[in-house]
């Protein structure tokens, strides 16, 4: 980029509108953020949005989300969608419990089996939609459906409860860890989803399968004719995303003590909904995991502020539904310009 | 680019707009926070109405109603920003007794008082559980079907039931209180039970296929109201004498299309109100709060019989909208 180019007044519109679009999940947190500081209600001199312990409560709640919305911005980026993962959630927050209540292979065992049945749906998931041809939309749509009917099946269609021994229940104390705080202050769900976030970010950017993702979404004939295994990546893809759909699951049913087959209904929405507004397009290709934890982290602050304003949670899903379309927008005026 | 921005501009100053009405009527008075698991049906439309109405009485009162929308991990994160609101007191109605254990715990162990409404949540760790009694209820209905079946001297008086969701705990309270309440007449016979899962529109095809193999059925029992209305419908379609017939049913709701607007109009012969605690809530906060009082540990409401001959008042009492 050079001064000359920069001087085109067309251009510079270009680079200013690419970049708040590149990073219009950061900067629609950062407004959401002094929106919140500003029309917080103060009580006993502290900005009741700004105290610690509210701002730890709010991500202690989005992690969940932003987990699952860090998988979906994969299989976004390689141009598919995965509808299923809310009933995967139920599944897999049910089966958590059923192990760590009715046999004793212990947490780390059951998180591992949890995150396996995550990686055996998404496989299933891009396997079918890769070999039959059927657009991922579809065969996600079945596996919503299925994994919600399994979930229902195999654990007798009731909520499963975990309680730790010391509570009356039957589960083992340390699979409580979730519900620790790092340093007192830091939610361990938190610590997960960023943790998580660091990872996938640093691999879609220094990895052969970062770039392979990028390439499948951005043109998938381009990407197989340079010798990238279109399909195998895409099938990966849907594995990591469930398995990432897993690790929530594991986090969801710690924290609410039970493991409900109902449980995670419209999820899939809300982590879509995060990688919009996190920048990413519907179309493959072009977005960030970053860009999807702000986006997460930036509707629980919305949720929260109109709480603490106790404006009603009818407007709280209006304001949803106006964000994604602005989002949406802007990626839109950005390819037209 | 300034036009281009225009539509973030517009949707954060609408936001903006929206969250400034409420602080400016922020004023020192006792907020109490009422987190209610979701505002999506009839009955906990007129819990809600209810609350604010029983907290209108009190001028003192702020009262916060805040709408799970049937998640229980929204509904821990409503009490943790209720808690975060400093209420003086915390009612709830929990969506499901495990996840919301221990934000409850967690208000009631950080000295909030915490009243429970309607169901409950594991443990001893809350100040009051206030709750009605669906056995009791459907044994009401029982004796109800029982008193009538008399007085018009049917023999056999068959009882064509409309279960709700089976499995579920109401249902089958519902069920056996009601087998109880038809004991004291010995002519009453519960001929047919079918399930429309509390939904009308599944009522209406389940007692149609029970009137299509016997069409001799002198009373409808449905486990609520809405259901009791797809059985009247169903028993019109059949060409049943549903002015020789009893259509009853639980919940005894005030809204329009409610149970009480219904025996008004001729249609439900009997309802009964399935309360929700509301106002006992709000006054036990109220003695709480203010009268330092302790109040027992678990409540179990009663039940209004409604027919047509008390209908009015009942309208009266409970602010129904027959209008």
């Amino acid at each position: 980029m050079n001064s000359t180019l920069l001087a085109r007044p067309a251009f510079r519109k270009q680079v200013l509108l690419h970049t708040a679009v590149r990073f219009q999940g950061f900067l629609g947190l950062l407004i959401v953020f002094l929106l919140g500081v500003a029309l917080a209600p103060v009580k006993d001199e502290t900005n009741l949005f700004l105290d610690v312990t509210n701002q730890m409560n709010i991500l202690r709640y989005v992690a969940e989300t932003g987990i699952i919305a860090i998988g979906m911005t994969l299989v976004i980026l390689v141009g598919e969608i995965d509808l299923s993962v809310g009933a995967v959630l139920a599944f897999g927050a049910t089966l958590t419990a059923h192990l760590l209540t009715t046999t004793q292979i212990g947490t780390l065992l059951t998180l591992i089996a949890v995150l396996i049945s995550g990686a055996a749906f998404g496989f299933v998931n891009g396997a079918v939609s890769s070999a039959f041809r059927i657009p991922s939309f579809v065969v996600t749509l079945a596996m919503m459906s299925f994994a919600r009917g399994l979930a229902r099946l195999v654990f007798g269609g009731v909520a499963i409860p975990l309680l730790a021994i010391s509570q009356g229940g039957a589960a083992p104390e340390d699979a409580f860890f979730v519900n620790l705080r790092l340093g007192g202050v830091l939610p361990v769900p938190a610590l997960l989803m960023f943790g998580v976030a660091i990872v996938a970010s640093l691999a879609l950017r220094y990895t052969p399968f970062g770039r392979h993702v990028y390439a499948v979404g951005g043109n998938p004939v381009a990407a197989h004719l340079s010798g990238v295994r279109v399909e195998f990546t895409k099938v990966l893809v849907f594995a990591l995303c469930g398995v990432l759909t897993a690790l929530a699951a594991f986090v969801h049913a710690i924290q609410l003590n039970q493991g409900a087959p109902n449980d995670g209904f419209a999820y899939e929405l809300n982590a879509i909904a995060a990688v919009v507004i996190g920048g990413t397009s519907l179309q493959g290709g072009i977005g960030t995991v970053a860009g999807a934890v702000a986006g997460a982290w930036m509707l629980g602050m919305i949720d929260n502020i109109l709480n603490l304003n106790n404006v009603q949670a009818d407007v709280q899903l209006l304001i949803k539904g106006a964000l994604i379309v602005v989002a949406v927008a802007l990626q839109r005026l950005q390819r037209r310009a | 680019m300034k036009l281009k921005i225009a539509p973030l501009t517009l949707a954060l100053l609408a936001a903006s707009t929206l969250l400034h009405a409420p602080l400016a009527q922020a004023q020192k008075k006792y907020t109490i926070g009422f987190s209610q698991l979701a505002f999506d049906d009839p009955w906990r439309v007129a819990f809600n109405n209810q609350m604010t109405k029983a907290a209108e009485k009190h001028p003192d009162f702020k009262l916060v109603i805040v709408n799970a929308q049937r998640d229980s991990s929204k509904q821990v994160a409503d009490v943790e920003t209720l808690m975060q609101q400093k209420v003086d007191a915390l009612i709830i109605s929990p969506n499901e007794a495990a996840p919301l254990t221990s934000v409850v715990k967690k208000a009631y162990d950080a000295g909030i008082p915490v009243i429970v409404l309607d169901r409950a949540v594991l443990g001893e760790a809350y100040t009051m559980f206030i709750g009605a009694d669906n056995k009791f209820i459907g044994s009401k209905a029982g004796a109800y079907v029982a008193k009538w079946c008399g007085e018009k001297n049917y023999n056999p008086c068959n009882v064509l039931e409309i279960s709700g969701l089976s499995g579920s705990t109401p249902a089958q309270e519902r069920a056996s209180g009601f087998r109880e309440g038809i004991k004291a007449n010995p002519n009453v016979k519960l001929a047919t039970s079918v399930t429309s899962e509390w939904q009308k529109a599944k009522a209406v095809p389940a007692a149609a296929a029970a009137f299509q193999g016997n069409k001799n059925f002198q009373v409808v029992y449905a486990h609520n109201d809405d259901s009791t209305e797809g059985g009247y419908i169903a028993a019109k379609n059949a060409n049943l004498d549903v002015s020789k017939m009893l259509f009853l049913g639980i919940d005894g709701l005030p809204d329009k299309n409610g149970a009480i607007v219904s025996i008004l109009q001729g249609r439900l012969g009997a309802s009964f109100v399935y309360p929700n605690g509301a106002a006992e809530a709000i006054d036990w906060a109220d003695r709480i709060l203010k009268k330092g009082e302790k109040p027992p540990k678990k409540v179990t409401l009663g039940t209004d019989e409604i027919t047509s001959a008390n209908a009015k008042a009942m309208c009266e009492k409970y602010d129904c909208e027959a209008k």
